[in-house]
């Protein structure tokens, strides 16, 4: 079988019912939390899947074996107004569920501006494992991303506009406008916080 | 034959100690008795092995794990040198509690999985007696390695990939809630440097919540139950286990087992072992009981007891009170006369 056959085995048969059920456990978590705008819950889309798989590091595959290793097969987000929510929910996200990894995703350089965000790869609970599930082809972790709206808003729009599969690479000066945009929300996320705590302090 | 190596270590006493004394070692034949009670504590594994870890993330968030990686590193190359790193990690995290222990690396393929069980063996003290027909002879034993079912500790670990798989694991450990109720952390904690899979407040929730949603539905006998253990549970604050072993210690009846099990998602996670949250438990649900003189027994959500049920002071002195509510029947049962 090849990998795309047995991806999508495990797509159709496991990871869009998987992907319901972690969000929903991730709201009841969140119920009675303020300033939730979203939870969100996705199975990785098969092209996306592929596209990730052939990737090379350093003139290698950078996945000698995707289904073990791409972690992100199932992703869940959690969309909050504020920056301060941002912290305020980690503390719950890693009470409740447990992680291997935890990154704060900034741009490397002061100077730079591109992607924010925090990212988890958590253990899939077993409560969200129903027992008609296949599970041998549940993976054993998914990615959960905590992003304000203006986080959300532009690594939508940017990674409509320069990570589907099949488009183009962005010039210079395209990348140039993304970095703008990003300055902006990173901006706005800021001017938010501040009216945040100045109106509730 | 699925086992395909099997390597042993004697490991000594060395936390807070300097430098550890070398740790030997041997590689153990695939054959004869030894061999034998070694390959059924891996076949054994999979059942003996009922506490599901998960290697805990490096101190700045990364994917990486120490003992994870000695572990992987035996598994790409399974050597007795490899094998001594575990050990000698193993050594560093042994102190007087512990004591020695013998430390056996079982490593196999099933299927298209690889399996490694670590077993560790705590040592003992024995009487060797030898009879003939004419006399019997005794001879006192010291350093005897046994499976004891006080102290027994073990981790099994399969996966296919060596690269996104052996994150998680099953382990055993008889000394995890100790009769003192200091918990043992040597085994899971700091030698494998892992947590239970599942985190204490979203075990804890899922009882609780299993629980409330049970009484909701119950019948009363099954309601007074589910309450009175729900009452009782905060005695279980630090505690260690799982909703099998929570439904064997408030001696729930098979009527009340099957509305738990009903709240349940899947048939695995009663088994599933946690750490109980008090504090996250009574979030979620928390029942006061008073029993009456009279046989009487009230029972209400602990939040709006003192709203259902109105108290009146009867006889100071006697403290004799009376308790009375007003409402509509909506469940009457009878129990069953003995």
């Amino acid at each position: 079988m090849s990998l795309q056959s047995e991806y999508k085995n495990r797509y159709d048969k496991v990871l869009t019912r998987l992907a319901e059920a972690i969000a929903e456990q991730v709201q009841g978590y969140l119920r009675s939390e303020p300033r939730i705008d979203r939870v969100t819950g996705r199975a990785k889309d098969i092209a996306s899947f592929m596209d990730k798989a052939r990737r090379e590091e350093n003139g290698k595959k950078k996945y000698s074996e995707p289904l073990s290793q791409i972690q992100d097969q199932i992703g869940v987000r959690i969309i909050t107004f504020y920056t301060s929510d941002v912290t305020r929910l980690h503390d719950i996200v890693v009470k409740y569920f447990r992680p291997i990894e935890i990154k704060n995703h900034v741009p490397e350089s002061e100077k730079e501006f591109s992607y924010f965000g925090r990212h988890f790869i958590l253990k899939v609970p077993t409560d969200a494992i129903s027992d008609d599930m296949d599970r041998t082809l549940v993976p054993e972790f998914f990615e959960l991303q905590i992003k304000t709206l203006f986080q959300h808003a532009w690594s939508e729009a940017e990674h409509d506009l320069g990570y589907k599969p099949g488009t183009t690479p962005l010039t210079s000066e395209q990348k140039r406008r993304l970095a703008f945009t990003s300055a902006q929300a990173w901006g706005a996320d800021h001017i938010f916080e501040e009216l945040f705590r100045e109106r509730h302090p | 034959m699925s086992v395909q190596h099997v390597h042993t270590y004697l490991v000594h006493i060395g936390k807070g100690k300097a430098g550890p004394p070398r740790i030997g070692g041997t590689t153990v034949a695939l054959k004869d008795k030894f061999f034998d009670l070694l390959n059924n504590i891996y076949s054994r594994s999979d059942d003996e092995c009922d506490i599901d870890i998960t290697f805990s993330l490096s101190p700045d968030g990364k994917q990486q794990n120490p003992c994870r990686d000695l572990i992987l590193d035996y598994l790409r190359n399974p050597t007795l040198p490899n094998g001594r790193m575990i050990a000698e990690r193993l050594e560093k995290m042994t102190d007087n509690r512990s004591g020695l222990g013998l430390l056996f690396l079982i490593g196999g393929t099933e299927g298209k999985e690889r399996k490694l069980v670590i077993s560790r063996f705590p040592t003992d003290s024995a009487i060797l007696a030898d009879e003939n027909q004419t006399a019997l002879t005794v001879e006192f034993l010291e350093r005897v390695f046994m499976k004891s079912k006080y102290s027994y500790k073990a981790v099994s670990y399969r996966g296919r990939s060596l690269e996104g798989d052996f994150w998680s694991g099953r382990a055993t450990d008889k000394q995890i809630n100790p009769s003192n109720g200091d918990i043992s952390n040597y085994w899971i904690v700091e030698f494998l440097a892992s947590e239970f899979s599942i985190t204490p407040a979203a075990g804890t929730r899922r009882l609780a919540v299993a629980l409330r949603d049970a009484a909701k539905k119950a019948d009363i006998e099954v309601k007074t139950e589910l309450a009175a253990a729900t009452t009782l549970a905060s005695r279980l604050k630090g505690q260690r286990l799982n909703i099998d072993e929570f439904e064997q210690r408030f001696g729930l009846s098979p009527e009340a087992c099957a509305a738990l099990r009903s709240e349940l998602k899947n048939s695995k996670v009663a088994q599933e072992r946690f750490q109980f949250d008090s504090d996250e438990f009574n979030s979620v649900i928390r029942y006061r009981s008073v029993e009456m003189s009279s046989g009487g027994i009230l029972i209400g959500p602990s939040g709006n007891f003192d709203k259902i049920f109105q108290k009146e002071v009867v006889d100071k002195e006697k403290k004799r009170v009376r308790y009375s509510t007003e409402g509509t029947v909506v469940d009457t049962r009878l129990k069953k006369g003995l």
